[in-house]
């Protein structure tokens, strides 16, 4: 039997053994009466304890009784038996064979909706193994239901098996435990798929055979049945794609990614017609709107209780049949979407591809095929390239150092490639870690990034030393040429972009309280943002000037004269993008002080802390930098001094610069040549403020005392600000 | 830690008096760390040691199990960890530790 396995397994696994002598054999007395008179004569708050126990211990202990914790009394309290799935079969109460298409059709469309509910965070034993067939599908007669009940199995473990190799969940995403449960192991996944498509060749001449001929009466009863057959045919072959898609991506070649790119489109196909014919299945006894779990023939929410851990939050919502097939839809396109990295080749590119996958928020199975397609097990990016070489590659792209070059004497110099190759070595797992932080959940990114500053300061002063010694190696070698912080500006890149990535996420995640709006846009504008331009910019002449060189030998050698074409600079939308942000920061950061000068900013009563205590955990990350340094409170105190300026601005002064930086950062944006969604998300709110700030410089509701609200359901980072 | 035991634990100035709440301590404490099985409410039993209770009969367990009520035909018998549990007194129906666990505790069962 499964069950007894299961317990027997997981009691090792949670270290609390059992005591053989307190089995039933041994002698009980009972003192109910004298332990309760003697509790009595204990003291009011008096804890009557053991040496080494004490109120911390009892504070983790679960308290019986209590709904919230004791997931051991929901089974007590419903009138109807739990069996399991042999006895359900023993005492009749669930059919193995002759089901009616109905029956097929309803029991499909709640593992459907079991499935969904686990990949989103839920544990199996209250999602798909409530189905009672999949527990053991060796006893179902029912070839269709046999075959689907293996391939649910099937899905289920490969999608394990993906989430668990990637790496990027928690226990708020995702539970792997299967609770010993066998997930078809001793079937192949060939045989499985096998199984399907012969379940739904049957099925497609049932389909056929139950069909519409010219001319014929139509009789109504002949017509339900065709439209049975066809739900179950379409659920079947969905099954089947969705399987025969996830074990492709496991497969090694970069061509399978195309093939289950195709597969799941096929998939998508479905979804309609399996959204069209819910009706036909079967419905679950009880009201499920509110999420309760279905209970209907081969469903048993509790038949798995005794599995869960002592707290275990006890109540699994199960999705709406209605739900599914748009969950279905779009994880479908989520994986369509993850299929795509394959097309992006440069590091860079495939930086800013899990970024903006990210921002979306995607399901843990997504994320984690894109990470398992990203690396593959080889230890290859898309199971072709070294990581190596797409980091030299990136360095080309960014900087062109000369050693990377090859018109340069350093690239063919053994000391120089030492240097660069174990610089690039140690490059790659900070990098691959970087990848893999945005494949979390986005608060877990958070936390994640500012782990990763540390390494990255290590890289960073390992590639001043490089930089350093490679320059000196070129001046021995080819005087007229430079080799000044190339790798480092590189370095220095990351590092801001993590670090302006850090704090904007704070805003997205609603951490920071709106009195700290202005010292973190502070940080971004006056600070990050600048040092990012000047890194970006530095980074562009080093490219010009590989560039000038490359000319000049070219033209030394051939006396063509080469036209001068006004090229397009790789790095200068990044450029322009970065302007736009510093104005956008800029401009919410005079906004902010302005209405903290008109008493439009809630203060809380420092009792505890200060505004420097909360400064300092905001940045804390930041310490580990060594470039750019961290700003500290006082630092900053003195650097946003505005008696500085003579006269001091006043409120009108400061709204008035806002508005100038929010039209700074509209101009810019305008002037992009193919706007993307994010160029429009930014001025959908630099717009709106433009006009907000010149009516506060003009003294628009100066002396209201309502506080002014911050939207930020145009732009995640950027808020639209509104005085009522 | 120390400082609470010696405010919540039994104050040993009172040795010398043998009033019938130090009698009662001493009972309890006999029992302290020993096996004990007790009935609640809903019908289920948990067996454990005995760690921890108060003046409201609240009791801690270690290592507890949780057995469900006999006439449950399924998986009946087969007990579930529940690891550190505490039932609240107005849930306790019934208590019992093991009769050899009684000799160090003098008092508990005399008339049994």
């Amino acid at each position: 039997m499964v069950m007894k396995s299961t317990v027997e397994d997981d009691d090792a696994g949670w270290g609390l053994g059992i005591p053989e002598k307190m089995k039933n054999n041994a002698n009980w007395v009972d003192i109910t009466h004298e332990f309760k008179g003697a509790c009595k004569e204990l003291n009011l708050g008096e804890l009557l304890h053991d040496k080494l126990f004490g109120l911390f211990e009892a504070m983790s202990a679960i308290e019986m009784m209590d709904p919230k914790m004791d997931a051991g009394m929901i089974g007590n309290q419903v009138n109807r038996k739990v069996l399991n799935f042999e006895q359900a079969i023993k005492e009749g109460a669930i059919k193995v064979k002759d089901l009616s298409l109905p029956e097929l059709i309803g029991i499909i469309d709640t593992c459907f909706c079991c499935l969904i509910t686990w990949l989103e965070g839920h544990s199996l034993a209250q999602t798909v193994f409530t189905c009672l067939y999949v527990h053991n599908p060796d006893l179902i007669e029912e070839p269709a239901l046999k075959a689907f009940a293996l391939g649910i199995l099937k899905v289920c473990d490969i999608a394990r098996e993906k989430v668990n190799k990637a790496a990027v969940f928690e226990e708020e995403d995702f539970q792997a435990m299967t609770y010993g449960f066998k997930m078809a192991n001793n079937v192949t996944d060939l045989r499985v798929t096998g199984m399907l498509k012969d379940v739904e060749d049957e099925l497609q001449r049932k389909v056929k055979s139950t069909r519409s001929r010219q001319g014929e009466q139509r009789n109504p009863e002949v017509e339900l049945e065709h439209q049975q057959y066809l739900a179950l045919f379409n659920r079947i072959k969905f099954t089947r794609l969705l399987l025969t898609a996830l074990i492709t991506f496991t497969k090694k070649e970069t061509s399978s990614v195309g093939e289950a790119q195709k597969l799941v489109a096929q998939a998508a196909d479905l979804l309609s017609a399996i959204h069209s014919s819910i009706q036909h299945g079967i419905q679950s006894q009880n009201d499920t709107t509110k999420g309760d779990h279905p209970i209907m023939m081969g469903f048993e929410p509790l038949v798995n209780q005794r599995l869960l851990p002592p707290t275990f939050p006890r109540y699994a919502k199960i999705i709406k049949r209605e739900d599914m097939v748009a969950y279905f839809g779009k994880l479908i396109e989520r994986i369509k979407t993850v299929c795509d990295v394959i097309n992006t080749t440069n590091l860079h590119g495939i930086l800013d591809f899990f970024c903006e996958f990210s921002e979306q928020s995607p399901c843990v199975l997504s994320r984690s095929l894109l990470q398992t397609t990203f690396l593959i097990d080889n230890k290859k990016v898309f199971g072709t390239h070294l990581m190596q070489d797409m980091i030299k590659d990136a360095l080309r792209y960014f900087v062109s150092p000369p050693v990377l070059s090859h018109k340069c004497c350093l690239f063919n110099n053994h000391q120089a490639k030492d240097y660069i190759d174990s610089f690039v070595t140690h490059c790659s797992r900070p990098f691959c870690s970087l990848i893999q932080i945005h494949g979390h959940n986005r608060a877990r990114q958070r936390d994640k990034l500012g782990h990763i500053l540390e390494e990255f300061a290590t890289l960073q002063d390992e590639a001043e030393k490089v930089d350093a010694a490679l320059h000196s190696l070129l001046m021995k070698l080819e005087p007229q040429r430079q080799h000044l912080a190339c790798l480092g500006t590189w370095i220095l890149y990351h590092n801001l972009r993590i670090m302006i990535q850090y704090l904007l996420s704070g805003f997205e995640l609603e951490l920071y309280s709106m009195h700290e709006y202005y010292y973190i846009y502070w940080y971004l504008s006056e600070f990050l943002y600048a040092w990012l331009m000047s890194t970006l910019s530095r980074a562009d002449s080093s490219q010009m000037a590989e560039e000038r060189i490359m000319e000049e030998q070219l033209k030394g050698r051939s006396s063509k004269k080469t036209k001068k074409k006004k090229k397009v600079r790789p790095l200068s939308k990044e450029i322009t993008m970065s302007q736009a942000y510093q104005n956008m920061c800029a401009g919410m950061y005079k906004t902010m002080v302005a209405l903290d000068m008109d008493g439009k900013v809630h203060k809380p009563q420092f009792e505890l802390d200060s505004e420097q205590v909360r400064y300092e955990h905001r940045f804390a990350p930041f310490n580990s930098v060594v470039t750019p340094p961290p700003v500290h409170y006082i630092q900053f105190k003195e650097m946003s001094d505005l008696k500085k300026y003579n006269p001091p601005p006043g409120s009108a002064d400061l709204y008035l610069a806002a508005s100038k930086h929010f039209q700074q950062a509209k101009l810019i944006l305008e002037n992009v040549p193919s706007p993307d969604p994010e160029v429009n998300r930014i001025l959908k709110v630099a717009k709106p403020n433009i006009v907000v700030m010149k009516l506060l410089a003009g003294g628009h509701k100066k002396e209201t005392k309502v506080l002014p609200e911050f939207d930020f359901s145009a732009h995640k980072y950027f808020p639209v600000v509104k005085i009522i | 830690m120390a400082t609470m035991i010696e405010e919540n634990g039994p104050s040993s100035h009172e040795q010398s008096e043998v009033s019938s709440s130090s009698q009662a301590r001493q009972k309890l404490e006999g029992l302290l760390n020993k096996n004990m099985r007790i009935r609640m409410t809903d019908g289920r039993t948990l067996v454990g040691l005995f760690l921890c209770t108060d003046r409201d009969c609240n009791v801690i367990l270690g290592s507890a199990q949780e057995f469900l009520k006999s006439t449950d035909t399924f998986s009946q018998g087969e007990p579930r960890v529940l690891g550190l549990a505490m039932i609240p007194g107005h849930h306790v129906v019934s208590i019992e530790v093991e009769a050899d666990s009684l000799e160090d505790a003098q008092g508990f069962g005399a008339n049994c």
